[in-house]
């Protein structure tokens, strides 16, 4: 990468602003601001950068519907918003989702249109720690928050995620790097040991790689299991780890004084799903009859477990919550974004502040080529080819204040430092509209 | 543009292995997932550009895999799975060796392979997939074009077609 010249030719810093990309929500950005323009931002990783410093050319600013032609051309909002309640307020089975980008304040008035209509309500936990979140419901949650584990850890494990990659600062400024109370040293009073079958780059940080075998995870971390309780190990290599390996590491964590572990989408992913994950914290129970540990998951977009837990506080679910019977219900495989889609049920899509285009596997998006789209969000993406009212909403964290959960399931206060463009809309102020006017065609055709 | 510059991937291929048999098609392991250039790319919200293609439209391979079926940096190939098929560019990985394992970043073309089977535990499979991976002489579609392929939801409109 080139060198380039520090920016200095700015009005006013925005200082402590908290990142609106992964679910680190790193809340030390220093956001660069002239002619209510972002010219730079301080101490965002790659990732946050380039999401704030976005890209003018494909931000959405008008509302837009399909012409005859199957083009997209611009509308008055009345016109879009009108068409959307209209379609929202005819259907039989609708599905909301997106919601992990956006904030706590804009799911509030997007729950009563939930219940309002008798709607499915899904975020992206459905195609991402939908199974931790099964299997937590199942064996329990060994929970702690990121500043412990920065004052306390000596061993941090990372399995089935990438986070130079995918978070990149979560090392550097909550597990590994810093200095904390007990790590005075930061980086050498720690441990840094990742489980993956790929040298990925977090890996080559690392001073322990375990390569396990692809889908070898659940076999492998019940062997550690079987040796915490004692027993000998009959084969000579576990998921293509030598035993003596095993012992050795199993050592080393029953070792530890506070041991931290981090998985990601590389255990959800693989076929044994919430299996795998149900054995990770069955082994962070049995170390903790040895030392203490920990775990989280390492959760993608920075609100994604703020909706978890925003849905859990009001209805008792988690996510997929399904209203067509006029009170809350919640069934993994029945009433979830890609079942729904895969059985062809839903029958108008709401999307907001997600991006299916990118993230469904084309088997299950080949319903929405069916089915009506509303898409709310604030680039033009992949799904927008796929969208039929299109609803330009605001830049949360930038443009938009609000609330966001942080994968340790701290709530932050998210800064504004502009102001939206003219022509956009608050998501808040979007579903509030659209509640409001479906409450409208629901009253006048009693 | 600092945020989405790739590193340049090196354009040597070794043949260091010569009782390498050169085969047309190859069976390998599917992985997609999350990469830095891929997300740094799709939430700029540059996917309509040339950048996404070669960020999100490129499977990472083994520099020995792409010595047996004889394909170089940025040549198209075409990876099938049970769910579709796609083209895409072939690439040296940064984490190789792993051979018999590619790696495409989540994204539209990745889309089109993975399995939407989610076992009713509502998350599709989109890791550890079987495919196979042989040359091609297509060009790697934008994301637009790609995705009206694909999906075909306005074309019918446009042409006619019902
Ligand atoms: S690590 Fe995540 S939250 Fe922190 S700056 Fe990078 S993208 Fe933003």
């Amino acid at each position: 990468m080139a060198y380039e010249e520090p920016i200095t030719d700015y009005d006013k810093i925005v200082e402590n602003c908290t990142c609106a990309f992964c679910g680190s929500n790193c809340d030390d950005l220093d956001i660069l601001v002239k002619e209510n323009s972002v010219v730079g931002v301080r101490h965002a990783c790659r990732l946050g950068a380039s999401k704030i410093m976005e890209d003018e050319d494909q931000r959405l600013k008008v509302p837009m519907m399909r012409d005859e032609n199957g083009e997209l051309v611009e509308v008055e909002w009345d016109t879009a918003l009108d068409a959307a309640a209209e379609l929202i307020a005819n259907s039989i089975r609708p599905l909301f989702y997106g919601w992990s980008e956006t904030n706590i304040e804009t799911m509030k008035p997007g729950l009563e249109l939930t219940e309002l209509v008798g709607a499915v309500i899904d975020n992206q936990a459905t195609i991402c720690h939908g199974p931790t979140v099964q299997a937590v419901q199942n064996v329990g949650y060994p929970l702690m928050t990121l500043g412990e584990v920065k004052n306390r850890a000596d061993m941090v494990v990372y399995t089935g995620s990438n986070p130079m990659n995918a978070h990149p600062r979560h090392l550097s400024r909550y597990t590994t790097y810093p200095k904390g109370w007990f790590r005075k040293r930061g980086r050498y009073d720690r441990t840094l040991v990742t489980w993956d079958p790929k040298y990925s780059d977090t890996a080559k940080l690392s001073d322990i790689w375990i390569p396990f075998e692809e889908n070898g995870d659940y076999e492998f971390v019940n062997a550690i299991r079987a040796v915490l309780k004692g027993k000998k190990l009959t084969k000579d290599v576990i998921a293509g780890i030598p035993i003596e390996d095993i012992y050795e590491l199993t050592e080393k964590m029953k070792n530890t004084q506070f041991g931290a572990l981090f998985f990601g989408l590389g255990l959800t992913h693989t076929l044994s799903k919430q299996r795998n994950i149900d054995i990770a914290i069955q082994l962070i129970q049995d170390l903790n009859k040895y030392s203490k540990w920990v775990l989280l998951p390492m959760r993608g977009h920075f609100n994604v477990n703020g909706f978890n837990i925003f849905m859990s506080y009001e209805m008792g679910f988690p996510y997929g919550v399904d209203f067509c019977r006029g009170y809350p219900r919640y069934m993994i495989g029945e009433t979830t974004t890609i079942d729904l889609l895969n059985r062809k049920e839903a029958d108008v899509f709401l999307v907001i502040a997600a991006d299916p285009g990118a993230h469904f596997p084309s088997g299950a998006n080949m319903h929405l080529v069916d089915i009506p789209v509303i898409q709310i969000d604030i680039h033009w993406g992949p799904t927008t080819e796929l969208a039929d009212i299109v609803l330009p909403g605001t830049f949360v964290g930038v443009e938009t204040e609000g609330t966001s959960y942080r994968m340790d399931s701290v709530p932050l206060h998210m800064k504004k430092a502009i102001d939206p463009p003219e022509t956009c809309r608050e998501d808040e102020w979007i579903v509030t509209e659209l509640l409001n006017r479906v409450k409208k065609i629901k009253e006048a055709s009693k | 543009m600092t945020y989405i510059e790739k590193p340049s991937i090196s354009n040597v291929i070794k043949f260091d292995e010569h009782n390498v048999a050169q085969v047309d098609k190859l069976t390998v392991m599917l992985n997609t997932g999350t990469d830095i250039y891929q997300g740094a790319c799709k939430k700029r919200g540059s996917t309509l550009k040339d950048e996404y293609r070669k960020v999100a439209g490129v499977a990472y391979m083994d520099p020995k895999d792409m010595a047996k079926l004889g394909v170089g940096n940025w040549d198209s190939v075409l990876v099938k799975s049970d769910w579709g098929a796609v083209v895409v560019y072939a690439a040296h990985s940064r984490d190789a060796p792993h051979e018999g394992m590619i790696f495409i970043p989540k994204g539209p073309w990745a889309n089109v392979i993975v399995s939407n089977e989610t076992y009713c535990c509502s998350d599709p499979t989109y890791k550890g997939i079987e495919a196979t991976v042989e040359k091609s002489d297509k060009e790697v579609l934008l994301m637009a074009d790609l995705m009206r392929e694909v999906y075909k939801k306005y074309t019918k409109k446009a042409e006619g077609v019902n």
